[in-house]
């Protein structure tokens, strides 16, 4: 393992995370909480754009599916938040797969355009239907506890978040370098041969919708409780445009350039955040940079620059070894008949 | 006579109102090598996509060793064990050579999301089962050396042998090849002949080849198919269907066809 590899990094990017909360200020821990939020968006997008291949823009309203359902199951059935969280997301990836069902017959366009009449409708649901959903307004969440656990309400959250992160991430990782991964990628870079291959495109894909609603939803009871907030406007086409930019901005088709994107693009933000108007000039600007001069995103450059950034979707066994002679010395009788 | 491995029975198929192919019937013995030929339009590749499933036929029959595939999705076909490669290459080139003939497994392994995702044992065990199925399958096309390549980083001739190896590894019955030797250069044609025969005799594989080269054609081929405007039009070992008078007739037309018995 090279000294600037990618797990020597993240390593030092989880302890750093870790022990964060003892020596920033809310603020930056709040900032820090929104980051980690979005990685989980940005892995869950990522698996269903990058490495499946689906143009789909229902993310954004997956994201507001969880967050409403953590919300109103706790506002509106009174339960706790340890049952409306794990509920939301359940609810988020019960409907990434139902609108699977109709989008699986559409490709590219066709497939964008229904999500995102998918996605405005979510949006007049949560504006229109105000019996249930308080309406434009949106409505607030109850204080979430972590007692008896001796932490405050923003710490408990963030580790709350950066367990589920580093948990969803190491999951996500192995599931994209097994035969499931291999699939995905089949479908993304020809669908006529991953059929020849036995891969069921219908199965597949409506897999990895399922798996970028489970993450969208459970980064939506999430964001739910670091706001103690939920509207609307949260969850619309900007919310999609961020996200798409994180996966963009980090590379399609790796997880590790998911958390590169999604911190990139919200300290990015933030930085901007005091000078107003700039925000969304800058924020263009760097999408245009990313798509003209680096359209494998940072992690592409990373892999061009620095060793130990591969991402094989394979677990090789002989990651050391020089390819090739290793196989020639096989005698030739060994081979199956 | 054995029973036929792959039967095709009466298939026609229309597109609009286009008859591509009119009552087609097409029986390959197990361990054949089968050549199909025809000029273009005669509905060749269609009849794959047929056979594998990509097109239904409007009527007619399809028995993969015995049992009917008509109506069955691609990916159900493949599992019965009809591999097939593509006029264009369909390598998979964000994946590396290995990773790509390892997705070849896909249907000969079971792991799950959840079994792979927490990485649990049985996984492991399949995943380096097919990582060392997947380099004897490159070491029999003889390309070990290009394991760690991106697909998209071979010649054409090279992606179409490696597409060859990713449908082998699945261990079909049947191999339908549509034009694999398009990019080959003269010299490595002799080895694609050589390549061919080995699939035949060391994997005990049937192959069905729509090929434009003749004379790769005439070397492999244990019966030939033509075909010309979908209907078939002759059929029988390579020498005799090269001097078939139809057959002259649909390649060079009438005229020429009268020149070339009168030199």
């Amino acid at each position: 393992m090279t000294l600037f590899g990618r797990r020597n990094v993240l390593m030092v990017l989880a302890l750093t995370a870790a022990i964060a909360p003892s020596f920033v200020n809310d603020y930056y821990l709040f900032v820090a909480n929104t980051i980690l939020i979005y990685v989980l968006l940005s892995i869950g997008l990522n698996i269903l754009l990058g490495y499946t291949g689906q143009l789909a823009f229902a993310n954004a309203a997956m994201f507001g599916i969880g967050a409403y359902a953590t919300g109103l199951l706790q506002v509106r059935v009174g339960w706790p938040f340890w049952l409306a969280f794990p509920s939301g997301a359940l609810i988020a990836t019960a409907v990434g797969l139902a609108i699977s069902l109709p989008a699986l017959r559409l490709r590219g366009l066709y497939l964008a355009v229904s999500t995102l009449a998918f996605a405005q409708f979510t949006q007049w649901v949560f504006l229109n239907w105000e019996s249930v959903t308080y309406g434009a307004g949106g409505f607030k969440t109850p204080p979430i506890s972590f007692a008896p656990l001796p932490v405050s309400k923003q710490a408990g959250l963030y580790y709350l978040t950066l367990i589920l992160v580093v948990v969803l991430y190491v999951l996500a990782q192995n599931a994209v370098r097994s035969r499931i991964g291999r699939a995905f990628i089949a479908v993304r870079d020809s669908e006529i041969a991953a059929q020849s291959l036995g891969v069921d495109l219908l199965r597949y894909k409506a897999l990895a919708f399922g798996i970028s609603g489970f993450y969208a939803g459970v980064a939506g009871g999430l964001y739910s409780a670091l706001l103690n907030f939920v509207s609307p406007e949260g969850y619309d086409l900007f919310q999609m445009v961020l996200q798409k930019a994180m996966v963009v901005v980090g590379g399609l088709g790796s997880i590790v350039g998911s958390l590169l994107g999604a911190g990139a693009i919200i300290t990015a933000l933030e930085a901007l955040r005091t000078v107003k108007g700039l925000q969304e000039i800058a924020f263009g600007a760097i999408l245009l940079g990313f798509i003209l001069f680096m359209p494998n995103g940072i992690i592409g450059a990373l892999k061009a620059k620095v060793r130990g950034w591969e991402e094989p979707v394979h677990r090789s066994r002989r990651r050391n070894s020089p390819p090739g002679p290793a196989a020639v010395t096989t005698p030739r009788s060994e081979v199956r008949p | 006579m054995t029973a036929p491995l792959l039967s095709v029975r009466n298939v026609s198929v229309s597109f609009g109102g286009v008859k591509v192919l009119d009552g087609v019937n097409l029986d390959v013995q197990p361990g054949e090598i089968r050549g199909l030929i025809g000029p273009n339009g005669a509905g060749k590749t269609t009849m794959l996509n047929v056979i594998s499933g990509i097109h239904a036929p409007n009527i007619g029959d399809i028995l993969l060793d015995g049992v009917s595939i008509v109506g069955r999705k691609p990916n159900e076909i493949a599992r019965l064990g009809l591999g097939r490669t593509f006029q264009t290459s369909q390598l998979f080139r964000g994946m590396t050579v290995l990773e790509n003939l390892m997705t070849g497994l896909h249907h000969r392994t079971s792991a799950g999301l959840v079994a792979a995702a927490f990485n649990l044992r049985g996984y492991r065990e399949e995943e380096e089962a097919a990582e060392e199925e997947a380099r004897l399958a490159l070491e029999f096309v003889g390309m070990s050396a290009f394991a760690d390549r991106p697909g998209s980083a071979l010649s054409f001739g090279q992606q179409r042998v490696i597409e060859i190896a990713r449908t082998l590894i699945g261990a079909p019955k049947v191999v339908l090849l549509d034009e694999p030797a398009v990019g080959l250069s003269l010299n490595r044609l002799a080895e694609f002949d050589t390549l061919l025969r080995r699939i035949r005799d060391e994997k005990g594989v049937t192959l069905i080849l729509i090929e434009h080269v003749i004379r790769l054609v005439m070397d492999v081929c244990d019966q030939v198919t033509v075909l010309s405007s979908g209907r078939q039009i002759a059929e029988g070992p390579p020498d005799a269907v090269r001097n078939d008078s139809q057959v002259i007739e649909a390649y060079l037309g009438k005229e020429l066809r009268a020149r070339h018995s009168a030199s």
